[in-house]
């Protein structure tokens, strides 16, 4: 399958290449880390200060070692996928410190929000693996509250996991809880996102955190975003050149950490809001990028990120609905292999949304439905059937039909498919209300994946003596 | 006409005709402080009030800042005293372990368009220099950015090390995920999400 939503002349993206090695070569990157900095030294590379120069032949020994799929286990192996090839992968918000209610009231994320989104992310039939920071929980201490998201993604899921890397010390912790299922990780069991920081520079712990990982062969999302207009260029062209050097510099500096290590290579580029200075992440400008990018990731044969079911609104409305859909539909039909924030977020990622999270969760079975390869076997054509039933045939009875009926079309769990005196008489009959009633059924029919109780214990057990430290 | 001239010119961000009314001002014996106040400083009173209604856009917005400087470049020199100074000493910064410094450079921006004498410390700053720069500077307001989560306790605790010292200067604070809540429960002075708020905020502490 050939998923293309717009095609790129090579020439165009050959353009968008060159010019970022010119600037990897001429302007550099910066990289505030002297760990990382004598690696680069150790390889020759020209440094000045914290500033990383790069020559087409670094940027092209890296891309021959990075795999063009890779496979990401889960605790439970049913679970687990590959990385790079046909199929599009998801997983809900990442980052956002707020949850809107309904009433539009934006209150600070607790813990308990965390395990609540973690116990619908196992019971997803759209995502495929969980954030690491799906809610930011503001009731415990920002310096451990890794430990407590891992925690109850690890013991509440058993689908694939991120990492965090929020410092050197976050992602020392996530490995060794990591070491508690796996014991010797010797395969990818572990994606973590590594944001740059625009324009051509990385924060020292996102350096740090990228070294830890590397040194483990953990796969990385290298992802590079400008807000354009204001850290970045405001044209797509500008934005996409210097998104796409910071990305080179770094997946270039985990191939010489450890040669192989697995990247998702990402970019994004959103307008500035030039009435306020603010970002805005569900735009047509950011959905274009999305397409570029992914025919990026296709030009580097490296599997691509990009964004997810993005809005700027604030509540369930149409807004939040055609902004989440165009960003999302763009990234599917673009060829995207991953999505971070594919379920849940609001305004720009600010706050994450149980009820929004159910709506989505429509958004990416729908999507997934699109994508699927349309059948073309005998059984599907029917033909012995259609030549029975000719013109005055009732296809609902066939056991053709029968058959097929539960597994055929995309069935919506939220959405409605009601005829009008049915639903006006629908108690309640607003989509986030009947959200809320749908995540209160989701959750009581939880329940918890089986674990070993012996590393169960061992993982509660580390959390309690990193907290105690 | 020359001071309305000079607001006109402002708010078209045209640095040379700013310049050109400045000196005609000038010439024509307009007190200087007129210049400042109904001229340089009114101009950039109106391009708030614009911005905040959305008439004008934040490129716009900052071309006219600069305008404005170009006009005070030729001012300072005939000021008697510092009347930027008399305005008041802001102080603002990005908070440590936070590089991001988009919304605190418009705040910078428009503080410094309203007339105050604003020393920005840029990003990645920890307590201690905020302290020392508030205190070498005799400061009257800090403003604190912060967009990570990971980052914003920094801003508690940069509170209450400026209650401890007993500096005088008041903390506002601001970033995307921070809010007005927050600011209550980290007993800071104030708190905008915008830029133009910002800068009423500060007046208001000021007057205060």
């Amino acid at each position: 399958m050939n998923r293309v939503l717009f095609n790129f002349d090579n020439k165009i993206l050959d353009q968008i290449h060159n010019s970022s090695l010119e600037l990897l070569k001429e302007t550099g990157v910066r990289f505030p880390n002297k760990e990382a900095l004598d690696i680069f030294k150790l390889h020759g590379f020209k440094t000045h200060g914290d500033m990383v120069f790069f020559l087409w032949k670094d940027i092209e020994k890296a891309l021959t070692t990075v795999p063009e799929t890779f496979e990401l286990h889960a605790r439970n192996r049913d679970n687990s996928f590959v990385l790079g090839d046909d199929s599009y992968r998801m997983a809900p918000g990442y980052g956002p410190p707020f949850i809107i209610e309904n009433s539009g009231e934006m209150r600070p994320a607790m813990l308990d929000d965390t395990k609540k989104f973690c116990k619908l992310v196992q019971t997803s039939k759209a995502l495929d693996f969980n954030s690491s920071i799906v809610a930011q929980p503001n009731d415990v201490p920002a310096e451990t509250a890794h430990l407590d998201m891992l925690l109850s993604t690890m013991l509440l899921t058993d689908k694939p996991l991120m990492g965090s890397t929020s410092s050197k010390t976050c992602a020392q912790d996530s490995l060794e809880m990591a070491q508690i299922i796996w014991g010797n990780i010797d395969k990818p069991i572990m994606l973590n996102l590594v944001d740059s920081l625009s324009p051509l520079q990385y924060a020292e712990e996102m350096v740090d955190s990228l070294l830890v990982y590397s040194r483990a062969k953990q796969p990385l999302i290298i992802h590079s975003s400008c807000s354009m207009g204001s850290s970045g260029p405001i044209t797509l062209a500008g934005s996409l050149v210097i998104s796409n050097a910071c990305t080179l510099a770094g997946i270039c500096l985990t191939q010489l950490v450890n040669p192989g290590t697995p990247i998702v290579y990402g970019l994004g580029g959103s307008p500035t809001d030039m009435k306020t200075g603010g970002y805005v992440n569900a735009s047509p400008e950011d959905a274009k990028h999305t397409a570029i990018v992914t025919a990026l990731g296709k030009y580097y044969h490296i599997p691509c990120r990009s964004q997810g079911a993005l809005t700027e609104a604030f509540e369930l409305n149409y807004q939040a609905g055609m902004e989440s859909s165009m960003m999302l539909t763009t990234a599917a039909l673009s060829g995207a292999h991953v999505s971070l924030h594919a379920c849940g977020t609001y305004g720009s990622m600010l706050a994450m949304s149980f009820e929004k999270f159910l709506a989505d969760e429509d958004l990416c079975n729908a999507i997934k439905t699109l994508m699927k390869p349309v059948e073309f076997s005998e059984d599907a054509f029917a033909m012995d059937m259609i030549k029975k039933l000719g013109t005055s045939g009732n296809y609902l009875i066939e056991p053709h039909t029968a058959k097929r009926c539960r597994s055929e079309f995309y069935i919506p769990d939220l959405n409605i498919r009601a005829i009008h005196s049915k639903w006006l008489k629908m108690e309640p009959r607003q989509m986030d209300q009947r959200a809320s009633q749908l995540l209160e059924k989701r959750l009581s029919a939880y329940e918890k994946p089986d674990i070993d109780p012996s590393v169960e214990t061992e993982l509660i057990k580390y959390v309690e003596i990193k907290k105690g430290q | 006409m020359a001071i309305p001239d000079i607001v006109n010119s402002v708010v078209a961000m045209d640095r040379i005709s700013v310049v050109e009314h400045i000196k005609a001002a000038m010439e024509n014996g307009i007190p200087i402080d007129d210049i400042l106040n109904k001229g340089l400083i009114q101009a950039m009173d109106v391009v708030g009030e614009k911005f905040s209604n959305g008439e004008v856009f934040v490129p716009e917005m900052l071309m006219a800042a600069k305008a404005m400087q170009t006009g005070l470049e030729i001012l300072k020199p005939h000021l008697t005293g510092d009347a930027l100074m008399e305005k008041g000493t802001v102080i603002i910064g990005t908070v440590k372990g936070d590089l991001h410094d988009i919304g605190k450079n418009l705040v910078s921006m428009m503080v410094e368009g309203a007339g105050f004498n604003v020393i920005d410390l840029g990003v990645d700053v920890d307590i201690d220099k905020f302290l020392s720069e508030a205190q070498t500077n005799d400061a009257d307001v800090v403003c604190l950015s912060a967009l990570l989560t990971t980052t914003m306790p920094t801003m508690a605790k940069a509170v209450e090390a400026f209650k401890e010292a007993g500096l005088k200067a008041k903390i506002i604070i601001g970033g995307a995920p921070v809010t007005d809540a927050y600011a209550k429960q980290i007993n800071a002075d104030g708190f905008s999400d915008n830029a133009p708020g910002a800068v009423e905020l500060i007046r208001k502490l000021m007057a205060a």
